[in-house]
């Protein structure tokens, strides 16, 4: 019987493990595979905080941009109303998003 | 005959593109994420080009035609959800180290219970995201080679499980990427070439047109006219800006790149991307709205307006180019919704091996393609509009939550999933099977998202027992968020994520 044997270099076995690792299940205990290093809780917590405070203001103020959107679409008829909707929204959304990206790495570079 | 012609060519060139990438296709994770090399700028555009869907190329300007300015709100919603998948999950999912939604679940919440209903899940939104592709592919077809819709449908299905089932997802993320730039290009130029074939006048009626009815000019979305212009614009742009967030399809991208740092940067990308493409769909609504006011199809605008304009062989080829866009819409969103569908189907619910995972894909195909049979009617946006609300109500939260609150618990979850999808699927099937008066109800089913997101937000919190939570829920949410330098371990950490 002809067996075919997989033969792999020091990195594509490294690559395999690695990516058994993060296919492994959750264990018995129902604790999930996490990295056995420990980290430091405090600095994570602290990160978690600051981001999370990031987060929850982009959010909010995406709201406050559609809400604005959508006044001044339900305002404007007639001739332009396609206009409001054509030009304002795009610029906007992308600031937002390029501005909480840049303050979401200046916490990643603090923490 | 030349629209048949193009279209062809588009799917040569997926193929040719697809089977350069079949190497890749060796293993479960290399087939799902195609191993993790993909560099970020492709990506992005891989994202666009599974996003911009029929929806986006057909959908969009038909309903302009039909219902108003207002249908301009869908692509709004559309590009505002990946602000949030910028702040909220990009990176943190990356982090997690899981490949899809349901495996996130099963790392945040430690149970394989609720991976295999995130699985169930995925199905139930991939399925009613994939029916508007293969409607979109079977009009398209209908229209451009004559042959009929259903003839279509099935033809367009085995063309696309076949060129998934030799590929895999890393020959897909540049067939997606490849789609991207092709739509753009099929779509933004002949749309500028319309804009001057129109002339003048037609511009005019277009462009600043005098006279028009009111509730088609204002930018309110007001579907069936049912009164209630600010209630269904605003359910729709949360369905969309929520919806682009939980959708499988668009998560799993991300773990296609180097780190949480390279994933966020992806999302920017993403808007820079979809704000370019959605100017285009508007420029065939308007135009379309003059030569070709009353379609019998209206999903088919798009393709129909090159000829009312431009007749003759300059009309021909336009519509052919815009033909070509519009299949390769359905083609590359088809596909990606296929690849996550399939993962759900083997990888979520029974444990997958390669195999498996491609008769997922082909079993996915026949579903979709048996259940757009009977879709016909049914405009492509509206079934878009439902899959979107589908995943603002079960995966929004699930992600928000669990990446940003320690407090969600297996069962609370569980719940929230439980009441998100029954009342948003719920409420699809009413309208679907009901006849109701048009009315503050109808759109409150119709669009049900405005009510069921905050349901199935607050059965998770309300659901989640402080004393159900484990003692390992705080560090498995800290390293969501920890920079990479920060949690090194043995294992070999890319410069991306040191940065």
């Amino acid at each position: 019987m002809n067996q075919r044997v997989r033969i792999t270099s020091p990195q594509t076995r490294l690559a395999l493990r690695r990516r058994s690792d993060a296919m492994r299940r959750v264990d018995r205990a129902g604790r999930p595979p996490m990295s056995s290093t420990a980290i430091d809780m405090e600095a994570a917590e602290r990160a978690l905080k600051r981001q999370r405070r990031l987060a929850l203001r982009t959010g909010l103020l995406l709201a406050a941009l559609l809400a604005v959107l959508l006044v001044a679409a339900g305002l404007s008829s007639g001739r332009w109303g396609w206009a409001v909707l054509f030009l304002a929204p795009y610029p906007l959304l992308l600031a937002l998003a390029a501005a909480h990206v840049r303050r979401a790495e200046r916490i990643e570079a603090d923490s | 005959m030349l629209g048949l012609a193009s279209i062809s060519l588009v799917l040569v060139a997926s193929v040719v593109i697809g089977v350069w990438g079949v190497r890749a296709a060796r293993s479960t994770p290399d087939f799902l994420v195609a191993s993790r090399r993909i560099v970020p700028g492709w990506n992005a555009m891989a994202i666009a080009g599974e996003y911009v869907s029929a929806a986006s190329v057909l959908g969009l300007a038909g309903l302009l035609v039909k219902n108003g300015v207002g249908a301009m709100w869908y692509g709004v919603g559309f590009t505002a959800g990946y602000v949030l998948v910028a702040a909220l999950v990009a990176g943190p999912m990356r982090r997690s180290g899981a490949y899809t939604v349901p495996d996130f679940a099963e790392y945040r919440l430690g149970s394989r219970r609720i991976r295999r209903m995130c699985g169930l899940v995925v199905l139930v939104i991939m399925l009613l995201y994939l029916i508007p592709q293969f409607k979109a592919a079977g009009v398209v077809l209908e229209l451009v080679s004559g042959v009929p819709y259903w003839v279509g449908v099935v033809g367009a299905g085995l063309v696309v499980s076949s060129t998934i089932a030799v590929g895999g997802m890393r020959s897909a993320t540049y067939v997606q990427a490849f789609h991207y730039l092709l739509k753009l290009a099929f779509i933004a130029v002949p749309a500028l070439f319309l804009i001057f074939l129109a002339g003048p006048e037609r511009r005019e009626q277009a462009f600043a047109p005098t006279g028009l009815d009111p509730d088609w000019a204002r930018p309110l979305l007001d579907l069936d006219g049912a009164g209630q212009p600010v209630l269904s614009t605003v359910s729709i742009l949360i369905a969309t800006t929520l919806g682009a967030m939980g959708l499988p399809h668009v998560v799993m991208r991300f773990h296609t790149v180097a780190g949480a740092r390279a994933a966020r940067r992806v999302a920017v990308g993403v808007i820079v991307l979809l704000g370019v493409f959605y100017l285009f769909p508007v420029v065939y609504g308007l135009l379309g709205r003059v030569v070709a006011p009353n379609p019998s199809e209206t999903d088919v605008v798009t393709v129909l307006v090159p000829g009312e304009i431009a007749p003759g062989m300059v009309g021909a080829v336009l519509t052919a180019l815009v033909a070509a866009g519009a299949f390769a819409a359905f083609l590359s969103t088809s596909s990606g919704l296929l690849l996550a569908l399939a993962g759900g189907l083997s990888h979520d619910l029974f444990g997958g091996s390669l195999s498996r995972l491609r008769a997922g894909v082909a079993a996915g195909t026949g579903l979709a393609v048996a259940l757009a049979l009977p879709a016909a009617e049914v405009d492509i946006n509206v079934l878009v509009g439902w899959a979107f609300a589908v995943a603002a109500s079960t995966f929004c939260p699930l992600l928000t939550l669990g990446i940003w609150w320690r407090g969600l618990t297996a069962g609370g979850a569980t719940a929230g999933l439980l009441v998100g999808v029954g009342t948003s699927t719920g409420a699809a099937m009413v309208t679907v099977l009901t006849d109701l008066e048009p009315g503050a109800v109808s759109v409150l089913l119709a669009q049900p998202a405005i009510w069921t997101v905050p349901l199935a937000f607050a059965t998770m919190i309300l659901a989640s027992r402080p004393a159900a939570i484990p003692e390992w829920a705080d560090e498995s949410v800290l390293r969501l968020h920890l920079p990479g330098r920060l949690s090194r371990s043995g294992e070999l950490l890319s410069p991306e994520q040191l940065r």
